[in-house]
C-alpha cells in the first residue's frame, strides 16, 4: 500500500457543498480516474481516504489536506493530473506528496486553521477591538446542536487575530483559530464580535496547520508566523 | 452567464447543493452560439426530479443537437422560494442561471397528479402568464410531457402543447419546427402551434374544446380543421438502437436515487389491471445483453457512481436477466460496483436473481402482492399465489435477510371486508416462517397499504375510488390487527392525498380553474406533507363550485365519452372495457409474452410478431 498527501482547493460555489457531499465527490472522481485506491477491511469496505478537519459549508479553501491510500504506486504528477481531469468546477489538487505508509494521517494532527476575510467597504482601523478580544480572559459564545443550546468559553480557541494588508477600498482580517476534534472557534463567531455594521466579509480558509515542537506548521513546512506576516 | 449576486443567495438557504448546477456532466455552452434554448423543468425538489430517468435522457439527449442547449428547472424549497419573492428574482435556470422567461421552450415533465399545483408556481416563479391565452410573442412555448399527459385536461389551459409517448421519438422534430418559426420571425404562436400539431404525438389542446350536457362530459369539439381526433402516442420501437445517456449527472447533494440508471426494457407485459404503465408503455422493448453491458462500462467510466440499478418496471421479466447479471458479474465483479434490482416480483426466481446481484445478502426485500386473497389477486390480474410468496419469503429470510417489505393496494374494484383480512392472514403466515430447526430468527416486515386510484386508460378506469370515510375504515382495520403480530409496522397514504390524486386522475378540463386557484391561494409541493394543505384546496373547490367528490365517484358506462378518449395509447378501448368485465368475474388474462399476443390492440408490436422472445423465467 501507499501513502499520498494530497493538497487541494474548493474555490467558488462548490463552497456550498456540505463535507459529506465532497467526500461523495472525490471517491466518485477517483473511480472515474480508475485510480487504485485501497479499501478498508471489514463488512463493507471503503475506500482509504481521510481528509483533514471538515469545512463548513459555504467557506471557500485555498489549502486543503487529505491522506488517500493506493494499491499501486503511482508518480505524483499523474495523480495530480488524473484527479484534476475529473473535477468538477472550483475543485483542484495543488500538490500531492508521497507520505511514508507508517506516518499517520495528517487530519489526526491538524489542529489549527488560518482564516482570512475580505472586507468590504473598508472598515477602517479596528485593530483596538481585535486587542479588546485578545486581551479577554474568557468570551462566551452560544451554540446550537441536535441536542439543543450550550454556552461555551471560545477565548482559548483563538490563537491569533490581526489586520492584513489589504486592496484598495477592502479591509482584511486574519484569524488563527483552533480546529479539529478538540475544539475550535469559528470565522463567523469572530466576526460577531468586531463592530462592523454595513461590512461585507468575504471568508475563506487560507491554510491548516499541525503543532511542531511548540510552533504551528502547515504540511510544506511554512510557520503560522510565517503566513501572519505575509 | 453565471452571475455573483446569485451565488450570495446560496448562502442563505438550506442544502444549496442542489442549486449549483455545475455537476460531473452537466452541460455548459456559450449562449452566443445557441439557436433553440431549451429548459427542461422537473416540478419537485432537486433531489426528486434528479432521479428520474426520462429527465436525463431528453438532457443529453438535447444537448448532442448542434445549436441546441438545454438546461434545468426544479421546484426551489420554500426557503429559496421566498427569496425570490421578496427580492423579485425570476427562477433561474441550474446551468446558465438564466431565467424561465428568457427561453425559448420550457418542457414539464408531468409524473404524478400532485405536482399540478407546482407547475402553475414554477410558471409564476420564472415570470410566464400562467394561462396559455395570456402568453405572447416573447414568452416561451409551454410543452408537456410524461405519463401524467396521458390525461392532460385538467393542465390544458396551461399548456401550449403536450408530447404523448416516448419523448426522445420526437423531441428533435419539435426543435426543428421551433427553428424554423424563429427564422420566419416568430410571429403568431397560433402559426407554431398549427405546424407542430401536424406531428404525430403533438396534442395542441387549445384547438380542442370539451362539451359537456346536465353536467356530463359529451365529447371533444375540434376547433381548427386537419387535427387529429385522436393523438397517437409516441413509441420508440428500436430500443436497442436509440439514444441512451452514459454521462450522467452526478449530483453533488445526496438525491433520492443516488445512482446511475440501465434501463433493460420499456414496457410490461403482465397486464396488473389497475396498472396506468403497464398500458402506457406498451409493448414490451428490450435492450440487448451486450448493449446493456457496453452501456454500463461506460456509464461507470463516465459517472464513478457506485450502484447502478437495473430498472424497468419490472425487471426481473427481463427475458435474458440470468444471463445479463453474470456478464455484469464477470465485467465488473473487481471494480466494486453494486447492482441492483429495485422492481421486484414475489416469487423465488426473481429473488435469486437480485441475491446473485448481491454481495451482501442482508438489508431487506420488497414485494408487492398488491392483493390479500387470491380471487382478489385474480381481480386485478396480479398472477402471483400465496405459495409463491411464501416460498419467496421463506428463501429471503434464510439467505439472510432481515426486512421484508410489503405492499397492498386497498380499496380495489370488487373489494370486501374478507379480502382485507386476507392481507392480516398472509402477513400473519409470513411472520410466524421459522428458520430450518424450529428457530425464530429476528426480522422485521414493514406492511404498507397505498389506496388505489383509478387511472385512465386502464380496465379500471370506469372504476370509483373509496370515499374518505371507508379509507379511513379500511386502513384502520389494517391498523389494528397488524399491530398485533409481531415485528410488523403498518404504514398508510394520507387518505386526503390519494383524495385529491383521485379526483385530478380522472378530472377533466373543468378542474383548471380550481388548479389555478388552489395555486394562488399558496397551494404546491402537495406531494409532501408539510406543505400539502388539504383544507386549502377544499375551500378552493367550494369557491370555484366544483365537486370534488364528482371526480372520484366517477363510474361512467363504457359507452360513455371519457375526457380522455382523444389521447390514444394504442390500447383498444374494447381490450380495456373486456378485461374490466373480466375483472369482475375474478378471471385471469395471460401475460402476452409467455402465452402468446391476448389483442390489446397495438398496431404494431414486435411481441405479436414473434420478434421478443420470453424465455421460460421458472
Ligand atoms: S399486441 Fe398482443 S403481444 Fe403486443 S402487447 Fe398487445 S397483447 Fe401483448
Amino acid at each position: 500500500m501507499y501513502h499520498y498527501l494530497l493538497s487541494f482547493s474548493k474555490e467558488g460555489d462548490i463552497k456550498f457543498i456540505s463535507h459529506l457531499d465532497l467526500m461523495r465527490t472525490f471517491i466518485r472522481a477517483l473511480r472515474r480516474a480508475e485510480m487504485p485506491v485501497a479499501y478498508s477491511q471489514g463488512f463493507s469496505p471503503q475506500p482509504r481516504l481521510t481528509f483533514a478537519a471538515p469545512l463548513a459549508v459555504g467557506l471557500e479553501a485555498r489549502n486543503e489536506y487529505l491522506d488517500l491510500y493506493m494499491t499501486e504506486a503511482w508518480q505524483n504528477e499523474r495523480i495530480l493530473q488524473a484527479l484534476n481531469g475529473q473535477f468538477p468546477l472550483g475543485l483542484k489538487v495543488k500538490a500531492v506528496h508521497e507520505v511514508e505508509l507508517e506516518k499517520s494521517p495528517l487530519s489526526s494532527l491538524i489542529n489549527a486553521a488560518l482564516y482570512i476575510a475580505i472586507l468590504t467597504p473598508d472598515p477602517g482601523d479596528f485593530s483596538e477591538a481585535l486587542q479588546n478580544i485578545l486581551r479577554a480572559e474568557i468570551i462566551m459564545k452560544v451554540r446550537w446542536d441536535k441536542k439543543g443550546e450550550k454556552t461555551l468559553d471560545i477565548r482559548p480557541f483563538i490563537y491569533h487575530l490581526k489586520i492584513g494588508d489589504s486592496e484598495e477600498g477592502t479591509g482584511k482580517l486574519l484569524m488563527l483559530l483552533a480546529t479539529g476534534n478538540k475544539g475550535g472557534a469559528r470565522p463567523e463567531e469572530i466576526l460577531e464580535l468586531l463592530p462592523l455594521p454595513g461590512i461585507k466579509a468575504r471568508v475563506y480558509r487560507e491554510a491548516l496547520f499541525f503543532p511542531d515542537k511548540g510552533r504551528l506548521l502547515t504540511p510544506e513546512g511554512i510557520s503560522s508566523e510565517e503566513y501572519m506576516e505575509r | 452567464m453565471r452571475n455573483d449576486y446569485l451565488s450570495d443567495l446560496l448562502a442563505r438557504v438550506r442544502k444549496p447543493g442542489r442549486y449549483l448546477g455545475t455537476e460531473v456532466n452537466s452541460v455548459h455552452k456559450s449562449l452566443e452560439d445557441i439557436k433553440v434554448h431549451l429548459a427542461f423543468a422537473f416540478p419537485d425538489l432537486y433531489e426528486v426530479g434528479m432521479s428520474h430517468l426520462g429527465l436525463k435522457i431528453l438532457y443529453a439527449l438535447a444537448n448532442r443537437l448542434p445549436g441546441v442547449y438545454a438546461e434545468r428547472f426544479f421546484t426551489p424549497a420554500a426557503d429559496m422560494e421566498e427569496i425570490l419573492r421578496e427580492e423579485n428574482i425570476l427562477l433561474f435556470s441550474l446551468e446558465s442561471r438564466t431565467p424561465m422567461k428568457n427561453f425559448d421552450m420550457v418542457g414539464f415533465t408531468i409524473q404524478y397528479e400532485l405536482s399540478f399545483s407546482t407547475v402553475l408556481n414554477m410558471l409564476d416563479l420564472g415570470g410566464i402568464p400562467l394561462l396559455s391565452e395570456d402568453r405572447n410573442g416573447s414568452d416561451p412555448l409551454i410543452m408537456g410531457g410524461g405519463p401524467g399527459v396521458f390525461n392532460p385536461e385538467p393542465l390544458a389551459p396551461f399548456f401550449d402543447f403536450f408530447v404523448i409517448g416516448d419523448g426522445e421519438e420526437i423531441l428533435e422534430a419539435i426543435i426543428r419546427v421551433y427553428e424554423q418559426w424563429k427564422e420566419d420571425g416568430r410571429e403568431e404562436r397560433r402559426t407554431f402551434l398549427k405546424e407542430i400539431s401536424r406531428l404525430p404525438g403533438i396534442y395542441v389542446p387549445s384547438f380542442y374544446e370539451p362539451e359537456y350536457s346536465k353536467g356530463k362530459f359529451t365529447g371533444m369539439k375540434l376547433l381548427e380543421k386537419g387535427i387529429p381526433e385522436v393523438i397517437e402516442k409516441r413509441t420508440v420501437y428500436d430500443l436497442e438502437n436509440s439514444f441512451y445517456p452514459d454521462c450522467f449527472l452526478v449530483p453533488f447533494v445526496e438525491v433520492v436515487h443516488d445512482r446511475a440508471a440501465l434501463e433493460l426494457f420499456r414496457g410490461c407485459s403482465k397486464g396488473c389491471r389497475f396498472c396506468q404503465a403497464g398500458i402506457l408503455y406498451r409493448p414490451v422493448r428490450e435492450r440487448s445483453v451486450g448493449r446493456l453491458k457496453e452501456l454500463a462500462k461506460s456509464i461507470m467510466a463516465r459517472t464513478g457512481f457506485e450502484e447502478i440499478s437495473l430498472s424497468s418496471l419490472s425487471s426481473s421479466d427481463y427475458s435474458q436477466i440470468e444471463n445479463l447479471i453474470d456478464e455484469l458479474k464477470n465485467e465488473f465483479d473487481k471494480k466494486d460496483v453494486t447492482f441492483s434490482l429495485p422492481s421486484l416480483r414475489a416469487d423465488a426466481f426473481a429473488l435469486k436473481q437480485a441475491d446473485k446481484l448481491q454481495r451482501k445478502k442482508s438489508g431487506g426485500v420488497t414485494f408487492a402482492p398488491e392483493a390479500g386473497s387470491e380471487r382478489l389477486r385474480n381481480v386485478i390480474n396480479k398472477k402471483v399465489t400465496e405459495e409463491d410468496i411464501l416460498e419467496a419469503a421463506n428463501q429471503a429470510l434464510h439467505s439472510g435477510r432481515n426486512h421484508i417489505k410489503l405492499y397492498f393496494m386497498i380499496g380495489l374494484p370488487t373489494e370486501t371486508e374478507d379480502d382485507l383480512w386476507a392481507i392480516v392472514d398472509l402477513v400473519k403466515k409470513i411472520s410466524t416462517i421459522r428458520q430450518p430447526g424450529g428457530r425464530r430468527k429476528p426480522f422485521r416486515i414493514t406492511v404498507s397499504a397505498s389506496t388505489f386510484v383509478p387511472k385512465p386508460h386502464t380496465p379500471f378506469q370506469w372504476e370509483p375510488q373509496l370515499s374518505m370515510p371507508e379509507i379511513r375504515s379500511h386502513q384502520d382495520l389494517l391498523r389494528k390487527h397488524l399491530r398485533k403480530l409481531r415485528g410488523v409496522e403498518f404504514s398508510w397514504h394520507d387518505p386526503e392525498m390519494s383524495y385529491m390524486e383521485g379526483v385530478f386522475s380522472r378530472g377533466d378540463r373543468r378542474l383548471a380553474s380550481v388548479l389555478k386557484r388552489a395555486f394562488l391561494e399558496g397551494s404546491r409541493l402537495d406531494a409532501w406533507n408539510d406543505s400539502f394543505n388539504f383544507p386549502l384546496w377544499e375551500k378552493v373547490f367550494q369557491d370555484e363550485g366544483v365537486d370534488p367528490t364528482y371526480y372520484t365517484r366517477y363510474n361512467p358506462g363504457p359507452e360513455d365519452p371519457l375526457p380522455w378518449d382523444h389521447i390514444s395509447t394504442g390500447v383498444s378501448k374494447e381490450f380495456l372495457i373486456s378485461e374490466w368485465r373480466k375483472a369482475l368475474k375474478a378471471e385471469v388474462t395471460e401475460d402476452c409474452r409467455e402465452k402468446g399476443c391476448v389483442g390489446c390492440g397495438l398496431a404494431d408490436c414486435s411481441i405479436q410478431a414473434g420478434e421478443v422472445k420470453c424465455t421460460t423465467t421458472f
